[in-house]
């Protein structure tokens, strides 16, 4: 199944934990018939399976962002991409729960279900905008390929001003690229014939670049967007409980992981009117409800960082390229010709920096690409099952 | 590195490397206000080609140098790529108007047959007997002012010198190293002017949110539109620009070219198919049938070119997403005919006041005439049969169809006579809630009848109906015919029977008067009271409703004229025959006349005989 695309470099057996515990319990307990009248009969044990995944789920990935390890460092690339697939695992666990069940048919279930497709369709546009994100950040990382290409010593030639002039206006033309969208209004609106040659810095027109890239139109919002997944979020009453046989649990439940997980891609990746004024209001007798908190709480105050404030995103290697790029422009600006020995090295040094970031942006954004396109397809996928399954029943959907 | 051949203006071989240096550092803009304010492609054919040279020159020596003059020409090839960047762009700006769009559209004429008809009904099936509504159907006005852009053809977005020196100046970039700067470019610029276009086509920017909250009408209009403009995008629009690229970078090694179409192309490419991909994901509903397989037949018809045109390695993702959208363009359509078909079951209005044909008839048959149009797309689409049974098998009575006898038949023929077999299943349903089971009958009689006229009106339903289920069906109509005739006319008739009326004796004293003075009550009253009834019930075919007529004639007056002929004789011997014999044979005719007209009838009968 999904494995092989996007394994990170790191922990493969992370992503299958889930998958075995629940694939043991269904060895044990041969709970997929169609239900008839048994309902509730067997199925406490499945539920409580799904909740511990959720929570083991939340705690790997917490785990992960305290290590020691550079890589998995919260809201890296590849620990987004190992939340991604966690989160995918997650979705294909709850669409085997939910399979053949009679209850979904049923009130309170086919109001829960309802309402959970309605969110999901909402994640959807997300997932189209964080697309559009990742693709901002290629155009930045090709920028910083030509800061490379101006300072790459491999022929061994000095450094001089020519390159460092090449160097300085890619760098340039990256901060204005990077720029959070109010900011770069100004120069959007130079879009005519003397644009290229009126700055002394003859940047190109990144800036209008960026909001043509986005696909939506310049109203839609991903703060607004995020509200509307999260609204009416609720823990089940204990009623819809015990009237569903304990399914509206993880209904909420996935409901909630489709949330965090949509408001850290936000969080992490650029896009139009980026807000992170999510709350979540879990319950504290679910598991994976301190985790969650616990993550959501360190990516805020990632937010909240002076360094951070602006960011248009708070993917890790986006604050790298940020602050690669700004100590170049800084040493480009402060030396002077020929370079001396010490400035080389310090050159030379940060180049390779850059150098690194630019390697593990191209390594991970395609593979990121990827998963976020199949996240868009299973959340397709488990509505149009959804939709099949209501639309035997009574209800018009 | 050679000298570029387009170089008319010097006869000699080369210049000399400090003209060179002059003529660059000349045109550094930050050195002098002329420098910033003129564009040298733009000034003067002779400078533009001195300019080159002199690029050409430093170039050249450069790879020759040792390393210590090397910071300066390194310095010295930076401004000139710089200015050459700058020239670049300029050139590509003053290029980039959006192709307008009339030129755009050709004239090839439209796949579709121009009498093909587009239904449009309203939003949801009826729910109740309040809501019933008139189900319209119009042409569509598409098909005549339809202009389809049939196959790939390039355009010329630039002219021929602008390219050349496009061309001249990407040899220099990219030989200098500068290529990422030159894509950079290319791309920005390119790409504003593929946005300005998209404007132009009417291609809107709709998040999935956005086309769900739109109205069926809205976004059929736009399905429309979107359809003329992909095509328009894709065969044109991108063929050109990828052709674009071709030209101006065709002396470079083959990734650059596409390199920059795929800079140029592939957001809005993604934007475009974000629509389509909406629509197939959106909300199933039955009214959206058509429009959705409108798409799904365009996007196979483009599919071809889309291939044709991102044929490369790096465009994997938009050929990958293009196929995807047709495989749930597919689902979509598949789940749209089940939602139809669910809808169908679902669908409990009560029955027509006085048995006409339900709007659900109408509706569901004009459906699936409109199916029968598609069939040809449809056949592919559908590929399973219909869950019959065994989906419904807690419910008593459900719809039940014998797929045994149906060997043979494409599933979509099996959807189809499984989509009559429901609707007359509801049909039944419906008709239980009539008190007056004569009714009841009429009602199932009209609609049958309609069901069966409708697939006789088209060939194509017809045929994939078979013959052999028309058989049934028609057999039903008469079955309910009989049956009405028997609910309403065996208790009138019976007034007109001969038994009871003898008492033992001779021939003329053995009938009882009084006997038979009820009984001219009774059957006077009756069928007063049928006549009233039965006057407002509808049949609406002209030709049933007089054979219908012709059937209960056949038995209502053969019965009274002989029952006048044998009895009368006794009633007008005795006191007020007129309270006793109201009705002539011929006023019984006229009066059958009445029945299933829709009107109402005066209470008095006799009067329009005299």
């Amino acid at each position: 199944m999904p494995a092989t695309d996007y394994q990170g470099t790191s922990s493969a057996p992370f992503a299958n934990i889930g998958r075995s515990i629940m694939s043991l319990r269904r060895d044990q307990v041969h709970v997929h018939s169609m239900e008839g009248s048994h309902d509730g009969a067997g199925h406490e044990v499945e539920l409580e399976a799904f909740q511990k995944q959720v929570a083991d789920m939340f705690q790997s990935l917490l785990a992960a962002a305290a290590s020691a390890s550079a890589n998995d460092e919260l809201l890296s690339l590849s620990w987004i991409r190992k939340l991604l697939d966690s989160f995918l695992s997650c979705q294909e666990e709850f669409r085997v729960l939910l399979y053949n069940k009679s209850q979904l048919l049923r009130p309170p279930m086919d109001r829960l279900i309802a309402d959970f497709n309605e969110r999901s369709v909402k994640a959807l546009d997300v997932c189209n905008a964080i697309r559009d994100g990742i693709e901002q950040i290629r155009q930045w990382e090709k920028l910083l390929e030509i800061v490379l290409c101006a300072l790459d010593n491999k022929n061994q030639r000095a450094l001089g001003e020519g390159q460092f002039r090449r160097a300085k206006k890619a760098l340039v033309d990256l901060a204005i690229g990077m720029l959070d969208d109010k900011d770069s209004g100004q120069t959007l609106a130079n879009r005519n014939r003397s644009f290229g040659r009126n700055k002394d810095h003859h940047h190109r027109s990144v800036g209008h670049f960026r909001s043509l890239s986005w696909s939506v139109s310049r109203s839609w919002s991903a703060a607004r967007q995020l509200q509307s997944i999260g609204s009416n979020l609720a823990a089940p009453r204990t009623n819809d409980i015990v009237a569903s046989n304990g399914f509206a649990v993880p209904v909420y439940t996935m409901g909630s992981v489709l949330l965090f997980v949509m408001w850290t891609l936000v969080a992490a990746i650029p896009c139009q009117d980026r807000g992170l004024q999510v709350h979540f209001n879990i319950p504290r007798h679910f598991a994976w409800a301190a985790p969650l908190n616990t993550l959501h709480e360190r990516i805020l105050e990632e937010s909240k960082k002076r360094e951070r404030k602006n960011a248009c995103g708070l993917l890790k290697e986006i604050y790298q390229m940020e602050k690669c790029s700004r100590l170049l422009s800084e040493l480009a600006d402060s030396v002077q010709f020929p370079l001396t020995e010490e400035k080389e090295v310090e050159v030379r040094q940060r180049v390779k920096e850059l150098a690194q970031v630019c390697e593990t942006i191209k390594e991970g954004l395609d593979p990121l690409e990827r998963q976020v396109r199949e996240v868009f397809h299973r959340i397709v996928r488990g509505r149009t099952e959804g939709l099949d399954s209501l639309g035997r029943g009574h209800n018009p959907e | 590195m050679e000298p570029p051949e387009r170089n008319r203006t010097s006869e000699n071989a080369s210049m000399r490397f400090e003209d060179a240096e002059k003529i660059i550092l000349r045109w550094n803009s930050t050195a002098s206000e002329d420098a910033r304010e003129k564009m040298i492609f733009e000034t003067d054919r002779q400078e533009a080609d001195l300019y080159l040279q002199a690029v050409d020159e430093i170039q050249r020596s450069l790879s020759n140098a040792s390393l210590s003059d090397d910071q300066s020409k390194a310095t010295t090839i930076q401004i000139a790529m710089a200015r050459l960047e700058d020239e670049f762009r300029n050139i590509l700006i003053m290029h980039t108007a959006a192709v307008e769009t009339e030129s755009l559209t050709g004239s090839t004429h439209s796949r579709r047959s121009s009498t093909s008809s587009n239904f449009e009904l309203e939003e949801e099936l009826i729910l109740n007997t309040e809501k019933l509504r008139e189900l319209q159907h119009c042409e569509s006005s598409d098909s005549s002012s339809y202009r389809s852009t049939s196959s790939i053809r390039e355009m010329d977005l630039i002219p021929p010198e602008a390219i050349s020196d496009l061309q001249a100046i990407a040899m220099r970039m990219i030989s200098a190293g500068y290529l990422q700067e030159c894509i950079q470019v290319y791309g920005s610029v390119r790409k504003s002017a593929v946005d300005s276009s998209f404007r132009k086509l009417g291609i809107e920017k709709l998040s999935i949110g956005d086309i769900q909250r739109l109205e069926w009408d809205a976004l059929e209009g736009k399905i429309r539109r979107w359809i003329r403009a992909a095509k328009v995008c894709v065969r044109i629009l991108f063929a050109s620009e990828k052709k674009l690229c071709e030209q101006i970078f065709e002396v470079a090694e083959t990734n650059i070219d596409d390199a920059c179409f795929m800079e140029t192309v592939k957001g809005p490419a993604i934007q475009l198919f974000n629509f389509a991909e909406a629509i197939s994901i959106s909300r199933r509903s039955p009214e959206k049938l058509f429009k959705i397989l409108d798409l799904h037949d365009a996007w196979v018809d483009l599919l071809p070119d889309i291939e044709a045109v991102f044929d490369s390695k790096s465009s994997d993702s938009i050929r990958v997403q293009a196929a995807e959208i047709l495989s749930r363009l597919a689902e979509a359509a598949r789940g749209t005919v089940s939602e139809f078909e669910n809808a169908i079951l679902r669908e409990s209005s009560g029955p027509v006041p006085v048995g006409t044909i339900h709007p659900l008839t109408r509706y569901v048959m004009n459906y699936i005439s409109l199916i029968s149009d598609y069939k040809q797309t449809l056949i592919e689409l559908i590929m399973s049969k219909p869950s019959t049974g065994s989906r419904y098998s807690g419910d008593p009575s459900t719809p039940d169809m014998d797929l045994a006898e149906l060997e043979g038949k494409t599933p979509l023929a099996l959807h189809l006579i499984w989509i009559i077999v429901i609707l007359e299943f509801n049909l039944e349903g419906k008709s239980k809630r009539y008190k007056d089971t004569s009714l009841a009958h009429l009602f199932i009689m009209n609609n049958v009848h309609y069901i069966v006229q409708k697939v006789k009106g088209s060939p194509e339903l017809r045929g994939m109906i078979g013959d052999d289920y028309l058989r049934k069906l028609t057999g039903k109509v008469r079955q309910a015919a009989t049956s009405y005739q028997r609910a309403t006319w065996v208790k009138v008739l019976y007034c007109l029977r001969d038994e009871g009326l003898h008492v033992s004796g001779g021939f003329y004293s053995g009938v009882s008067k009084s006997a038979l003075r009820e009984r001219f009550k009774s059957f006077n009253a009756m069928f007063e009271e049928v006549h009233r009834t039965e006057a407002v019930w509808i049949v609406p075919d002209a030709q049933l409703r007089e054979e219908l007529r012709i059937s209960i004639s056949e038995k209502l007056i053969p019965a009274y004229r002989s029952f006048l002929g044998r009895f009368r004789g006794h009633i007008e011997s005795g006191k007020h025959p007129e309270n006793y014999i109201k009705y002539s044979v011929e006023d019984l005719e006229t009066a059958v006349l009445d029945f299933f007209e829709g009107y109402p009838v005066s209470q008095n009968l006799r009067r329009r005989s005299q």
